[in-house]
């Protein structure tokens, strides 16, 4: 239904029944007078409320959505609005990223007493967002595809990892084998330029492993699929993190699972890799040196050093042996922690709201709708019942719209939430390249900044941020109405 | 679907601001809506009737109806489509009163939106399923924790109408503050010997089982079937063998013993009987301060002890009760008056709490009703009263009126020149609050009849005058002078808060409490005793500051609630909850770890793990639908798909 021309904006409101359904009530009963813009649903409890149903009403058109529920210890439900609590703010600390004003999202408390708070935080709330105006809509951004160079410097040095221990892995997994179903690791694929994974039976199938920058599959991947059943992973320390995230989800078992690590020294960014690789037919040679590999392609010599052509992820990674091991060989690079912004998320920083809009709008039309991104990511365990794909719930439609598949990647990225270790496998499958990790990054930092400096996949006895909460936020503060 | 839209004009609170026919007009737009209309007043016999001819004649299968909040007529509206023949869940309302007609004033914008309201309630009846309640069994067994007067009440009450008892007290005696009254207002009866004979009712009903010096340990279970875990703290006595004797307190050397009882004003021995009216009438060991549990040698009380009942060995016990439903009266505790420094931080004696002032005017209390300064047990002359010590006071986070102070205060004032005929008391106050029945009166003749001379302003500083006695400066605001008195004593009307530990209790109750630690009631007005917790009820200053008549009314109230819910056999459930789709469960738990009742649990379903929500438990908050990432647990009525097609009516580009 159309908005009243020029004098209303589409304000959707999200109240819980208990407290701010009746605060509006009583603001009713008041005749407290407030702009007619706003739209409330009435839902049980502010803890009902996905985030996702936020983002699906500003990509959808709202101008401005608000969020009320009881005041902190008031819930009705004793704990739902500490649970909103933290899941809007990390929505809202999320939405810039999208190219959305943060502006046009605000959550509140309000009890049922409260109608002149109610007037005031609606009041308040309408002259905000018709300050704002009505809201850019990602159908009319104009799309902005050029990217500009990633900045890229490392914690540590990056190099090739040849001189790793790869015999004496070989026989700690031989020696392991008789005890397990099967050992995930790599092999070469169809050229030495390109690895494929590896699912280890038997002593031949151990001499196939191979390890290098090429191994850029995460092998967690695989394992909730062979779950119930005795299986080894060889684990770069990244991949690491994920067999602890899928630890702390309860997805496997601790004792079904036995962990084979190596240092890693980074691995490379195979997009880039084949853009500058171009169309060959045929590799000739694949040789090693400490910094860098060079690939001769149809005569061609290409130098891919590590230091330029490593994943994003690499270039901060603080884990490059596995947090989590049985089995260890070699010794790590020391890393210098300090603060550090993905390649990716830095890209998206630099940019204004209206230029990330833009952006987005020009890579999500490129996308395939292909899902090789949540297909790759080992935190994707809904697998067959992706609410992608289901009428029941039916999140989306199945229209091959920017906004559809924009609104899937935040789904992707909301559900990922205080999950994602970064690991980058969602960009890495991305058949067309599309920078989707920035997305995961900027929840990842919005959970850091307010749960502690949480990473997920350290600790498989950690509580998730968002599956918890604390009575006084430490990081989460209410915005006064002014 | 056929759905029905009713639009309601409720007279002219909707109708003078908002189109109606216009609004059923658009809404006969709407998809699968079959008839639309609009009528004067929904709520009213000839509008319901309306509504059930209208299913009938259109055989409409949902209904919505544009009036006020659902807040006020949902259940109304859910019986009319179910005398109809409709399942009560099919039906949705609009709030167009509350929301649209009576805060915004522009018709053209009004009805629109109104319009877009009824839109919304259509595209959630769409996808609405009738739902069935579920019954079962309720264990007829009241749990009542604090035995203050308001518990007593509750429990006697509870117990004369056949339902047996757990009374859980945290001290020794059941009583509560009202046991350490010395006389209570208006009627300046003693408070002891009204209070007493219900302790001792308590104490000999066949349908109570008292717990004293015991605590809540845990609770969990749902309305009907509670199960909770009691803590029993070690007395070192075996109550089934004492008999209240006071042997052993005569004869134990520890007599330097704080005594909680009578507010610190005067030591006791460490084993000790509260007082002589105490219910449980037994021995306590106070284990801090008993020379046999600290030093490991005297016995003394095991030795005189003519039934063996010491025990230094004795554990703490926990004891697991299963009931129906729980009152909580866990009443309150003085707020910490150190905090204010003008009246000396508790560095001066002679400056006390009035329920030290109690005490000291109680016969059995540590002066035995003789009213005598603590610093050096001289009778007094001069009292002051402060009112509103932690009252009404915003710099120190307590903006609430404490209700009883004036009322108590004035009651201490008549008792201090009944006790001493030639002393003089001054009460410096900011407003006399004194609505109850005799109260104001009472108030009146403390000052025409007793001379007590009250002051309206506040004390700025007490300081010692050198002398022994004690300089009360303040202002008289009345006067617009400055007054300063000299006194022999200082009673601050110390302010209420709820009891310790309250936040705790309500953790385990999982009721909610607000930020001074009272718990929250159901609605303010209209359901006082109730909480949001099916099953658990409030009786007394747990739920926010009253007198002794208010808290005994209210503990009656408990009771009636808790005999109205054990009147039925069978208890039906809000079938609005959730529940699981086990082809998409892939048993993360994050729905358990979240569930902030439990309600949800691991089953085994063909040989895979699947969450499952325990439906008697579940109470539709939905905190698992949005933390379910596959959308395999739907709250019933508030589904994704519910407000997703909420969402999209509402916007769509």
């Amino acid at each position: 239904m159309p908005v009243l021309n020029g004098k209303e904006l589409r304000i959707v409101g999200f109240l819980c029944n208990w407290c701010s359904y009746g605060g509006a009530d009583t603001a009713g009963v008041a005749r407290a007078g407030q702009p007619t813009d706003l739209r409330i649903i009435r839902v049980p409890c502010s803890g009902r409320i996905d985030p996702l149903f936020i983002v699906k009403a500003l990509l959808n058109g709202a101008d401005g959505v608000l969020v009320s529920g009881c005041h902190p210890r008031d819930c009705h439900y004793s704990a739902g609005n500490y649970y909103a609590r933290r899941r809007l703010e990390v929505l809202k600390q999320f939405l810039p990223v999208l190219g959305i004003d943060d502006r046009r999202f605000e959550y509140t408390w309000v009890s049922a007493s409260e109608g002149q708070r109610w007037q005031h935080v609606v009041t308040t709330f309408t002259d905000r967002i018709h300050k704002l105006g009505p809201a850019p809509r990602l159908e009319d951004a104009e799309p902005l595809l050029k990217i500009a160079d990633m900045a890229l410097t490392s914690l540590r040095p990056l190099g090739t990892g040849q001189n790793a221990a790869l015999d004496d892995l070989k026989a700690a997994i031989k020696a392991k084998l008789p005890e397990l179903d099967c050992v995930i690791g790599w092999q070469q694929g169809y050229d030495a330029a390109h690895t494929v994974p590896l699912f280890m039976r038997t002593p031949e199938d151990v001499d196939k492993l191979v390890w290098g920058p090429f191994n850029v599959n995460n092998p967690a991947t695989y394992l909730p699929s062979f779950k119930g059943k005795k299986v080894g992973v060889v684990v770069k320390g990244c991949d690491s993190r994920s067999v602890v995230e899928l630890l702390q989800e309860n997805l496997i078992k601790r004792e079904d699972v036995t962990i084979f690590a190596m240092p890693c020294q980074g691995t490379l960014d195979m997009a880039r890799v084949n853009q500058e690789l171009g169309r060959y037919s045929a590799i000739d040679s694949v040789s090693y040196d400490e910094a860098g590999v060079t690939i001769v392609a149809d005569g061609k010599e290409h130098r891919f050093c590590m230091n330029d052509y490593a994943q994003g992820k690499c270039y901060g990674c603080t884990t490059p042996s596995a947090v989590l091991a049985d089995t260890r060989l070699g010794v790590p690079e020391a890393v210098q922690p300090g603060a550090f912004t993905p390649p990716e998320l830095a890209m998206l920083d630099a940019m204004s709201l209206e230029e990330r809009l833009g952006f987005w709008k020009g890579q999500m039309e490129r996308c395939l709708r292909c899902y090789a991104c949540r297909n790759a990511c080992p935190m994707c365990v809904c697998r067959d019942y992706c609410i992608a794909e289901s009428r029941e719930p039916q999140w989306m439609t199945q229209e091959a719209t920017a906004k559809e598949k924009l609104f899937f990647q935040t789904i992707h990225a909301m559900h990922l939430a205080g999950r994602c270790t970064g690991c980058g496998e969602c960009q890495r499958a991305c058949p067309v390249g599309i920078p989707i990790l920035a997305l995961r990054q900027q929840i990842a930092r919005a959970v850091a900044q307010l749960f502690d400096a949480y990473k997920p996949g350290l600790d498989p006895e950690a509580v998730p941020p968002l599956l918890g909460y604390e009575l006084e936020e430490k990081n989460i503060h209410e915005r006064e109405w002014k | 679907m056929r759905i029905g839209v009713f639009i309601c004009h409720c007279g002219s609170n909707i109708g003078g601001t908002v189109d109606c026919a216009r609004v059923a007009e658009l809404a006969r737009a709407f998809p699968d809506v079959a008839y639309a209309t609009d009528l004067m007043y929904s709520c009213a016999e000839p509008g319901q009737a309306a509504i059930e001819a209208a299913i009938h004649e259109h055989k409409l299968d949902g209904v919505v109806v544009a009036s006020c909040t659902p807040r006020m007529h949902e259940p109304t509206f859910r019986r009319t489509v179910e005398r109809a023949g409709l399942n009560r869940y099919m039906f949705e309302m609009a709030n167009i009163r509350e929301h649209v007609s009576w805060i915004g004033k522009d018709k053209e914008a009004n009805t629109n939106k109104a319009a877009e309201l009824v839109q919304i309630a259509v595209e959630k009846l769409r996808r609405d399923k009738p739902l069935t309640a579920k019954s079962f069994d309720i264990n007829k067994r009241v749990l009542i924790i604090g035995g203050g007067v308001a518990g007593i009440q509750a429990a006697l009450d509870c117990a004369d109408g056949g339902v047996p008892v757990v009374l859980v007290e945290r001290e020794a005696t059941i009583g509560g503050k009202m046991a350490k009254l010395d006389k209570t207002f208006p009627t300046v009866d003693c408070s002891a010997c009204i209070l007493g004979p219900k302790m001792v009712d308590v104490a000999q009903h066949p349908n109570i089982t008292l717990y004293a010096y015991s605590e809540v340990e845990d609770i969990s279970g749902y309305v009907g079937n509670f199960t909770v875990k009691i803590r029993k703290r070690p007395t070192y006595v075996d109550w089934s063998k004492c008999t209240g004797c006071g042997a052993c307190t005569e004869k134990c050397p520890s007599k330097k013993t704080p005594d909680a009882f009578n507010e610190f004003t005067g030591p006791t021995t460490a084993i000790n009987i509260a007082f002589p009216q105490a219910i449980p009438k037994k021995a306590v060991i106070n284990a801090e301060h008993c020379r046999q549990l600290v030093k490991g040698k005297c016995g003394v009380c095991a030795k005189v002890c003519p039934t063996g009942a010491i025990n230094y060995e004795m554990q703490e016990e926990i004891i697991t009760e299963e009931v129906g439903c729980i009152v909580a009266a866990t009443g309150y505790d003085l707020m910490d008056w150190t905090v204010y420094e003008e009246y000396g931080g508790g560095r001066y004696p002679d400056v006390i709490t009035s329920l030290q002032y109690e005490r000291l005017l109680s016969a059995s209390g540590p002066t035995e009703g003789h009213i005598l300064r603590p610093s050096d047990g001289k009778e007094p002359r001069n009292v002051v009263f402060i009112q509103c010590v932690g009252s009404r006071d915003r710099s120190i986070g307590r903006p609430y009126c404490s209700g009883f102070c004036c009322m108590y205060t004035a009651k201490q004032a008549v008792l201090t020149k009944d006790h001493i005929p030639d002393s003089q008391s001054y009460v410096f106050y900011m407003d006399v609050r004194a609505p109850g029945k005799m109260y104001d009166e009472f108030t009146r003749r403390a000052i025409e009849e007793y001379g007590t001379e009250y002051i309206r302003g506040r004390v700025s500083k007490i300081y010692p005058d050198g002398n022994g006695r004690l300089v009360v400066r303040g202002v008289d605001t009345l006067m617009g002078e400055q007054v300063e008195i000299l006194a022999d004593l200082v009673v601050l009307a110390v302010g209420v808060e709820a009891s310790k530990g309250s936040p705790q209790l309500a953790e385990k109750l999982r009721i909610s409490y607000d930020s001074y630690g009272f718990f929250m009631e159901s609605h303010v007005k209209l359901k006082p005793v109730e909480t949001n917790t099916a099953g658990v009820f409030l009786a007394g200053v747990c739920q926010g500051v009253k007198d002794i008549p208010a808290s005994v009314s209210q503990g009656s109230a408990a009771a009636a609630k808790v005999l109205a819910l054990f009147a039925r056999d069978k208890l039906e459930n809000d079938p609005q909850i959730a529940a699981v789709d086990v082809k998409r469960c892939v048993a993360c738990g994050k729905c358990i770890r979240c569930c902030p009742f439990g309600a949800i649990k691991e089953v085994e379903f063909r040989g895979e793990v699947k969450a499952q929500v325990i439906e008697t438990v579940c109470q539709g908050c939905g905190v698992c639908t949005s933390t379910c990432p596959q959308g395999a647990i739907q709250l019933a009525h508030a589904t994704d798909n519910q407000i997703l097609a909420e969402v999209n009516a509402l916007c769509q580009c």
